[in-house]
């Protein structure tokens, strides 16, 4: 996994290095087409997770963001994304959900959502333009660190006692991006990308004199993500982008939705 | 321009109301409340609450009136007497075991060649999930009409999944934000409903073959007769360890050893046999033959680990945990501080994950003190009986470094002189602040030895005293020490007192100096504990 990050930011990096070199024709000045925008969006996805190499749980996970997409260069874009998140580890209808068994007292989650934030950031160059199709290249990284959420023992413990548990979680995408640009103000676009899921969540248990912490691992059972969707232009500056996605596993398919909203000033 | 800055509004609109939703889930739970008299304490006790608190497996019950019919019907077929039935019942103290005998007269019919092996006798893998996710079932009073009942299940965001009609009851969906134990904590608010709770899972639980199961109520109490037929005694439903719960998160290691420091084990007893290590040592004859001659040995090696779901005898707490037999005690249960303490130094040798002593007497002694130091320094959890004169703690229990046990009964009450009074020999299970935990001592079923067994009896006997109780806590301490091996000898002691049952918590609430945290509960010592929303720290 940690290859796989590597991989993947050495990518990203190699990407934005490219992207910064002019192209054929073009001067050399880098903010030569700048535009800004800011807006606001919103993702919801389920994720199936894997733990403890072959336990299965579902991660359900909710962000509401702001970004803000500058455009460096023509055709290449950078965003930033903050958020506000709630993220749950549930278990699926034949699944146990998130179990620490290296506890000195085992614990089984069921605490339903966790709040936490969000950073992020996409990269997207464009590689082909023709009349009516542009294809990108589009790199992104999300990094979600959820609140300390502190529970006690149950009440029929003899003694007092408390868990604090924190997740945290990475998804990295890199794939082309397919878009339509024959019509007017409607731009809808496909895309392939490879993504990845990992993460963990830590756990600290205090009962009287017994303590102890574990962290336990979670990867996405996923590693391809396909999505469809368009931008809309509702006048020149501002514009909308709803999305839904797909990430196929062995065992069948999760689903997200996104919704952006973007006021570009030139 | 301000026509778009109007409509980039009109679209932020829906996201803030959304974020709104996200950061004040509490207020959703408010309004709910709101619309329905709360009639209960705001915090009520999740013990009266909880579905997890009791989880009474009543389906069992049966099972075991037939295995317990079977056991009368097999013992008989094995006396020489058709139609009479010969038990045998033994008192364990320092002396070793003493044989109470009487004769009984009993229905004579019975072939085991009549039961057939369910899955091939081996136990059935079960899911660890204790309810259904997202659903809740409820039952609404009769006096609620329909409408009314459209609008609780839209005011909770719940949808109906089925109705069940004979019953009247719902099954509901519930929203995704909350969580089971939150819906279900929400509904039991509402006067309008009668029940209401998760939905959930049965399962069959690991249960051995063993045909005299149904004598250990310590195991799996369902009420039965306890004790020999001579003056048997009914238990309390549930009034055990827990165990059957416990199995299906783990049976053991072969890996994790327990010393038995006693008399020594019957190496040819069927349901031990496989059981033992050959490198046990006889420090009372200085050899290497550890064979019991007394059964005080046998008998408690048999509760903490005999051979489980062989289709033979007894289950043991530790069904593939490793018995090391050490003999330190002579033919009539006299132990002598230098043997006990070779015996611990032994073990400590031989690499033991629990070391059993099932054995004691008032007054400390620094020689045997700083044995048990010596082991638990080795990460050997020592678990000690506290003694049965009713008096002060025994040494080595009253050690610090030792878990001191007390006894409990078939109906989760301290053993005491009261509640012995018919036996033969009243006893009562020892006190004081050194006690840490309890676990039943009273008429719990065991091996005993084949060489000692008289003609026409089957090698196995009832037995009482704190030395019964002790080995239920050594195999449960190896069975931990199996799932958790990284956890020390402390902290696998404070993981079985931390997680016993609060049996007497209506008399004394907490520890206390009779049965200390409780009576251990295998569940909770294994078992992952759920944490809910409920739980949540504000």
């Amino acid at each position: 996994m940690r290859k796989t990050c590597s991989l993947f930011l050495f990518v990203l990096l190699s990407l934005i290095l490219i992207s910064f070199s002019p192209a054929h024709g073009q001067e050399q000045n880098l903010f030569s087409a700048v535009s800004i925008s800011p807006g606001i969006g919103f993702e919801y996805f389920t994720r199936t997770i894997n733990w403890d190499d072959e336990q299965i749980s579902k991660l359900r996970y909710r962000f509401i963001a702001v970004n803000m997409e500058v455009e460096l260069q023509r055709g290449f874009f950078i965003r930033a994304v903050l958020g506000y998140s709630s993220s749950s580890f549930d278990a699926t209808s034949d699944y146990d959900a998130l179990t620490f068994r290296e506890l000195p007292i085992s614990l089984e989650l069921d605490v339903g959502y966790i709040k936490g934030y969000i950073l992020g950031a996409n990269i997207k160059k464009s590689l082909i333009q023709s009349e009516e199709l542009r294809i990108d290249a589009s790199g992104e990284f999300f990094y979600c660190i959820g609140k300390k959420n502190e529970w006690e023992m149950p009440e029929d413990f003899v003694v007092e006692g408390s868990a604090e548990g924190r997740p945290t979680w990475m998804r990295a995408s890199l794939g082309p991006v397919f878009t339509y640009t024959g019509f007017e103000s409607i731009y809808p676009y496909l895309y392939l990308n490879y993504s990845k899921l990992w993460g963990k969540f830590h756990m600290e248990q205090t009962i009287e004199a017994l303590s102890g912490t574990e962290d336990q691992k979670i990867y996405g059972e996923s590693s391809v993500c396909i999505g469809l969707g368009f931008t809309f232009k509702l006048t020149e500056s501002l514009s909308f982008k709803p999305e839904v996605n797909f990430f196929p596993y062995k065992d069948g398919v999760d689903s997200g939705i996104m919704i952006r909203a973007m006021y570009t000033f030139y | 321009m301000k026509r778009e800055k109007i409509i980039f509004a009109f679209i932020l609109m829906p996201f803030f109301l959304f974020s709104l939703n996200l950061n004040l889930f509490k207020i959703g739970t408010a309004r709910i409340r709101s619309v329905f008299s709360v009639q209960q304490p705001a915090n009520p006790s999740l013990k009266e609450n909880s579905p997890y608190s009791d989880k009474k497996n009543l389906a069992f019950d049966k099972d075991f009136l037939q295995h317990k019919t079977s056991l009368s019907k097999k013992i008989m077929k094995e006396n020489a007497q058709p139609g009479q039935f010969r038990s045998e019942r033994y008192r364990i103290d320092g002396s070793g075991l003493s044989r109470i005998e009487s004769i009984q007269t009993r229905d004579s019919s019975f072939s085991r060649d009549r039961f057939m092996v369910i899955n091939e006798g081996n136990p059935y893998h079960v899911s660890e999930r204790r309810y259904v996710p997202g659903q809740v079932l409820v039952r609404f009073r009769s006096t609620v009409p329909e409408q009314m009942r459209e609008i609780a299940i839209n005011t909770y965001q719940a949808r109906q999944i089925k109705r069940i009609p004979g019953l009247d009851v719902y099954q509901l969906q519930i929203p995704e934000y909350m969580s089971v134990e939150e819906m279900v904590y929400l509904l039991r608010q509402n006067p309008d409903i009668e029940l209401a709770g998760p939905n959930i899972i049965r399962h069959i639980s690991r249960t051995p073959n063993d045909p005299y199961l149904v004598e250990q109520y310590a195991l799996y109490n369902s009420g039965q007769e306890v004790g020999p037929p001579a003056s048997p005694q009914s238990g309390t439903l549930r009034a055990d360890i827990k165990a059957r719960e416990g199995w299906d998160e783990t049976i053991g290691s072969e890996e994790v050893v327990i010393a038995i420091l006693d008399t020594g084990v019957d190496f040819n007893h069927p349901d031990l046999d496989d059981k033992l290590l050959s490198t046990g040592y006889d420090f009372v004859n200085d050899d290497t033959d550890p064979t019991d001659d007394n059964g005080h040995g046998t008998f408690v090696a048999g509760i903490a680990a005999a051979e489980t779901n062989n289709g033979e005898g007894i289950a043991g707490v530790a069904w593939n945990c490793t018995v090391l037999p050490i003999k330190v005690a002579d033919s009539v249960g006299v132990v002598a501080i230098a043997a006990e303490i070779a015996g611990i130094n032994y073990a400590v040798e031989q690499g033991a994950d629990v070391i059993n002593l099932s054995l004691g007497s008032p007054g400390s002694d620094p020689f045997e003190q700083a044995a048990v130091v010596y082991a638990y320094e080795h990460d050997i959890v020592v678990v000690a009986a506290a003694g049965n004169d009713g008096g002060a703690t025994h040494f080595p229990a009253a050690y610090d470094e030792c878990l001191a046990v007390a006894a409990t009964n078939e109906n989760d009450e301290r053993v005491t002189f009261l509640n012995t009074a018919t036996d033969d020999e009243p006893w009562e299970s020892n006190f004081g602040p050194e006690i840490d935990v309890a676990a039943p001592g009273d008429w719990v079923f065991s091996l005993y030895p084949t060489d000692l067994t008289p003609p026409g009896y089957l090698p196995y006997a009832w037995g009482q005293g704190t030395s019964a109780s002790a080995p239920h806590i050594a195999g449960l301490a190896a069975l931990i020490r199996s799932i958790k091996p990284e956890l020390s000898a402390e902290d696998i002691m404070n993981v079985i007192r931390y997680t016993a049952d609060d049996v007497n918590s209506s008399s004394y609430e907490g520890r206390d100096n009779f049965i200390g945290y409780g009576r251990i509960s295998m569940e909770r010592a294994l078992v992952p504990i759920i944490i809910s929303a409920l739980y949540r720290k504000r």
